[in-house]
């Protein structure tokens, strides 16, 4: 006779519920100097615990805030919960297969995070990837910037409490991505980009699509953003809120728009051309404010100027083939490159090590969200606790490539 | 007959069917021999009655607003978001919020440990308690209120307020820091607002010299330009942002703020207990737009008095036996009628869609004479008919900011409170009275 | 790729320099020691003929025989990129100094080495992990962390505990550590 064995109930009596003294988690003990300040409640202060399950959170974040009252005292950010360990993945795969392994990293702008690590295999091969490849290549990343963008504005406007805006935005994103999805075969993963090349000429149905968004783009942007910005509450909420200035942005280690935001006007297309961007036409757009309104009106600027790349793409195309001659299996020369993108974020890098096998001894990925997620702390202390999404809305990490 | 082998339906039968019997039969041997008495004792305590009846139909009245509020701002957000929204359950949707409403009586109701068991509990009653106690003092119509109170501004005022204290004992009671944030802030904002909410009306008072709200809605009888928007425009500002405030509302609508503090004081709320909560937020809506219609907008007046008094006397009795018959012809005749020249305009419309529009104008117009016809000769289900019409259209005033509207800080919200709406609730007040002092 | 950065580099920091300064497609390469690492990078953000301002990434490698430090600097006013290596870092107890009273943003990138390779970096007020949980015991990156289930290389090994350092007995011979021949 076996003793049968039941589910657990709160409700049954036999199991002794903690009383409230208990019910707390007993507190973690402090591992680093900076823990330990953390972790040392003056009178008035609490803890709260927001995520890693929380509607704000930009995927799987959790930030124990330290508040007094509404205020924010202090913050630890706790990542980790989306770790899937994909340097370690990528040594153990080899060039191509390491190419999917960094797609998934940021997946609202896939096609960045491919052409990182794409560009560091083909410095590492020696090999030039031909014309027609490099244009499609920066005719898609602009699509995938815009795609990005348009999703941000529409967070940004979510996180600070209104519903409309990112159902609108997602009206210009769907259109991308089924663009997109018509030239790879897939809406949000594309794995187009080959070392040497990209997987496919375009196709009738994405050049058909892409002319028919182009005639409306600019107008359709135009409306998206007329619903946010003209809006007093938005820009009252956003003005002068996380101001960043240049110095600290810069010893930060702060990229991409959140850096042109503070007024430099860094951005690796034009500083550190790749591609044929040198040949292009196109402005960085700045601020000066640094605040949060600043960092969302760069992004919406870099949409117009992302249209006008892609109006340039579209003109200059040249004819060729789409991918260069290299052999199956890819064994570059022992020796190390780094390929630099700029992605939505910031400068999206991939750090590589060939020690001669078909296998990468080393790649390191370098994510700028990264980077931007420990501004979250010094720029919300001593905001309110609405400040702290507001903040972290307009520096736009995204956890699957922070959490690698 | 084995019970295993009946049908719900088969069951649900078998179960009430000797329950209906035995009760109907007790209630009938009850009303026969105690009858005389019961009428007595109803007799001889008229207004206690008169007051239980009105207080149950004040109750169930505000479940089937609350519904529609929710089917409403489901539907309308959601063609603002270019989403379809609800479509499948009922006729476009329209039954969605009952679902809903069923599905939230089925969901476990579970009491989390180390909550405060009984504050816990008692909460949602308090809220709910709150919101449809105050629909008894509302004016829907001349003698169609469920208590016409000589006080009943002041009434709902004290009784509006009770319902803070019910969100903040949710909020101290659940355990959770997200919970306290959301009761605290719902009594910071409640208590904020409901100054300058306050001060707003006494215009009105000291205009009309009555806290009774038929009363304040007869003095606004007459043509349009006697309704208080806009003999007190500046009072019906601030008062429309003091009720969005009151309601919670986007774009106050901090104490359940999702991107801060998950749902505030309903965080750890689930089952009918958050039912309680969500229709009481929904009642209130209703609530504090059919004040405002009925302090601002004339009420249950309309906007125009007719120029004439038509003389309809049809004596429906008189035609016979054509009455059912033209009952059944006269909608088919109007839709052809109104469909044949739409099917003629066009040879891209199809048949089905010229039956339609025919059908559909047929509808606006026949609907359009009922309503002139109910307007001029039976002027209460007019007035309802008009009350409704201005509460509604602020309802749906409420669900378009929600639809556009970023949220305010919780600090920005406190400062509009004190440092604009107060002082120019103050200044409303006092350039009324000085104005009430030089015209007398 | 700037051949004046090259000999600026070489003249200005010729005594320090492990290896003359490589370069190689559009990127310029130095190796220091471990001692003259804070100083060097310090010059290299200060010095106006340099300005280096951006630390673009942190980095630690581990060669299988020693853990290097990766440091990639970018300037935002001439546009140059220089990568900073430095290599011996002792491989059983790796300690180095931090970068964060220079670049505070450096904070994080140093806890991640510090979880992935367990590098000590000396004066980082917050160095705990910040991937793997608090009671994780080994370094993943580290080239003798054996990655028991993949597929790729031993089918039929299943999945075991991953918390586990060092070669198990069972791993064949492609599983075992490798090492660099070039890096």
């Amino acid at each position: 006779m076996t003793t049968q064995q039941t589910r657990p109930s709160l409700d049954d009596p036999r199991i002794a519920i903690p009383s409230t003294s208990e019910w707390y988690e007993p507190a973690p003990t402090a591992q680093t100097e900076r823990q330990a300040e953390f972790l040392n409640l003056r009178d008035g202060e609490m803890f709260i615990n927001m995520g890693p399950q929380h509607p704000s959170t930009h995927g799987v974040l959790r930030i124990v805030v330290k508040v007094n009252g509404e205020q924010v005292v202090d913050l630890d950010p706790v990542l980790g919960y989306l770790h899937r360990g994909v340097e370690k993945l990528c040594e153990n795969a080899d060039y191509h297969q390491a190419i999917c392994y960094t797609d998934p990293l940021e997946y609202v702008a896939s096609l960045f995070c491919e052409a990182a690590p794409v560009a560091a295999f083909e410095k590492l091969m020696d090999v030039e990837v031909p014309r027609r490849a490099q244009y499609i290549r920066v005719l898609t990343m602009e699509l995938n910037r815009i795609a990005s963008h348009t999703l941000f504005q529409g967070w940004m406007a979510l996180d600070l409490g209104g519903i409309t805006p990112i159902l609108w935005s997602f009206i210009e994103r769907d259109e991308i991505v089924d663009m997109l999805a018509a030239l790879t075969g897939q809406k949000l993963l594309y794995n187009y980009y080959r070392i040497g090349g990209v997987n496919g000429d375009l196709n009738h149905e994405f050049m058909s699509r892409l002319g028919n968004w182009m005639s409306r783009a600019a107008a359709q942007i135009d409306s998206n953003t007329g619903l946010i910005n003209e809006n007093e509450l938005f820009v009252r909420r956003t003005r002068g809120l996380g101001t960043l200035d240049q110095a600290t942005a810069l010893r930060m280690g702060v990229t991409g728009p959140n850096l042109r935001a503070t007024g430099v006007p860094f951005d690796l297309r034009r500083d550190h051309p790749y591609l044929v961007y040198p040949e292009l036409e196109f402005n960085v757009p700045t601020r000066d404010e640094g605040d949060s309104l600043a960092r969302y009106m760069v992004r919406i600027d870099e949409i117009r100027e992302s249209i006008r790349i892609i109006d340039q793409v579209l003109h200059e195309m040249p004819d060729g083939p789409v991918m260069a001659k290299l052999p199956r299996l890819i064994r570059p020369r022992p020796g190390r490159a780094f390929g630099a993108v700029e992605g939505p974020r910031g400068a999206y890098g991939v750090y590589a090590i060939s020690d001669g096998t078909d296998q990468p001894f080393r790649m390191r990925i370098h994510d700028p969200s990264f980077v931007h997620l420990q501004l979250v702390g010094p720029l919300t202390r001593g905001n309110l606790i609405a400040d702290t999404m507001a903040v972290m809305a307009s520096l736009d990490p995204v956890m699957g490539g922070v959490d690698k | 007959m084995a019970w295993s082998r009946l049908t719900p339906g088969g069951r649900a039968l078998a179960v009430l069917l000797p329950i209906l019997s035995i009760g109907g039969a007790a209630l009938t041997a009850l009303l026969i021999v105690a009858g005389p008495f019961i009428g007595a004792t109803i007799g001889a305590n008229l207004p206690i009655v008169r007051f239980l009846a009105a207080s149950v139909i004040t109750f169930l009245v505000t479940v089937p607003v609350a519904f529609l509020l929710i089917y409403m701002e489901m539907k309308i957000i959601a063609l603002m978001n270019l989403r379809i929204g609800p479509d499948r359950i009922g006729p476009a949707g329209a039954v969605m919020s009952v679902v809903h409403g069923l599905k939230v009586l089925m969901k476990e109701d579970f009491t989390p440990p180390s909550v405060d068991v009984p504050v816990f509990t008692l909460a949602p009653v308090v809220v709910y308690l709150a919101s449809f106690m105050t629909v008894m003092v509302i004016p829907f119509a001349p003698d169609l209120t469920s208590a016409g109170l000589e006080f009943g501004l002041l009434y709902f005022f004290a009784i509006g307020g009770l319902g803070v204290v019910g969100l903040m004992m949710a909020g101290w009671s659940s355990f959770n820091k997200y919970s306290l944030l959301g009761g605290i802030r719902a009594a910071a904002q409640a208590i904020s607002y409901e100054i300058p909410l306050t001060l707003s009306v006494v215009g009105i008072i000291i205009l009309t010299g009555t806290l009774s709200l038929p009363k304040i809605v007869e003095a606004q009888s007459g043509s349009l330009l006697d309704w208080f928007i806009f003999r007190q425009p500046l009072a019906a500002i601030i008062f429309f942002i003091a009720i969005t405030a009151e309601a919670n509302r986007t774009p106050f609508d901090n104490t359940e703020a999702d991107q801060e503090i998950v749902a505030g004081f309903a965080t750890e709320y689930s089952g009918m207990r958050f039912g309680f909560f969500f229709f009481a937020e929904y009642v209130n809506v209703f609530i504090v737009s059919a004040l405002f219609s009925a302090l601002f907008l004339g009420g249950s007046n309309a906007p125009i008095n007719l120029p004439f008094n038509p003389e309809i006397n049809v004596n429906l009795g008189s035609l016979g036996v054509i009455l059912p018959i033209l009952a059944g012809l006269a909608p088919v005749a109007g839709t052809l009628i109104f469909a044949a020249p739409i099917f003629m305009a066009s040879s891209k419309i199809k048949g089905w869609q010229a039956l339609l529009g025919g059908f559909l104008i047929f509808g606006a117009l026949s609907t359009a004479v009922i309503g002139f016809w109910a307007w001029a000769m039976l002027p209460p289900i007019a007035d309802l008919l008009f009350f409704l019409l201005k509460t509604f259209t602020l309802i749906f005033i409420f669900v378009w900011m929600r639809g556009t509207l970023p949220r305010a800080r919780i600090d920005q919200l406190m400062g509009f409170a004190w440092k604009w709406l107060l002082p120019a609730s103050l200044l409303n007040l006092f350039a009324t009275a000085a104005a009430v002092l030089l015209t007398s | 790729m700037d051949r004046a950065l090259a000999s600026a580099l070489q003249e200005r920091f010729s005594p320090t320099l492990l290896t003359p300064v490589r370069q190689r497609f559009d990127e310029t390469e130095i190796r220091v020691s471990i001692a003259d690492a804070v100083p060097t990078l310090r010059a290299l953000h200060d010095e106006p003929n340099f300005a280096f301002e951006m630390l673009i990434d942190l980095c630690g490698v581990d060669t299988g025989e020693e853990m290097q430090i990766v440091y990639h600097l970018s300037s935002s006013t001439t546009g140059d990129w220089l990568r900073v290596i430095v290599p011996g870092v002792d491989r059983s107890a790796p300690r180095v100094n931090s970068l964060v009273s220079l670049w505070p943003g450096a904070e994080w990138m140093e806890r991640e080495a510090y979880d992935m390779f367990g590098i000590i970096f000396e004066g980082n007020r917050d160095l705990r992990r910040i991937y793997m949980p608090d009671d994780y015991l080994s370094h993943p990156l580290r080239k003798d962390f054996y990655l028991a289930d993949d597929a790729s290389r031993s089918p039929a090994a299943g999945v075991r505990n991953m918390e586990r350092a060092g070669t198990p007995a069972d791993a064949t011979r492609a599983t075992a550590l490798r090492k660099s021949s070039g890096a």
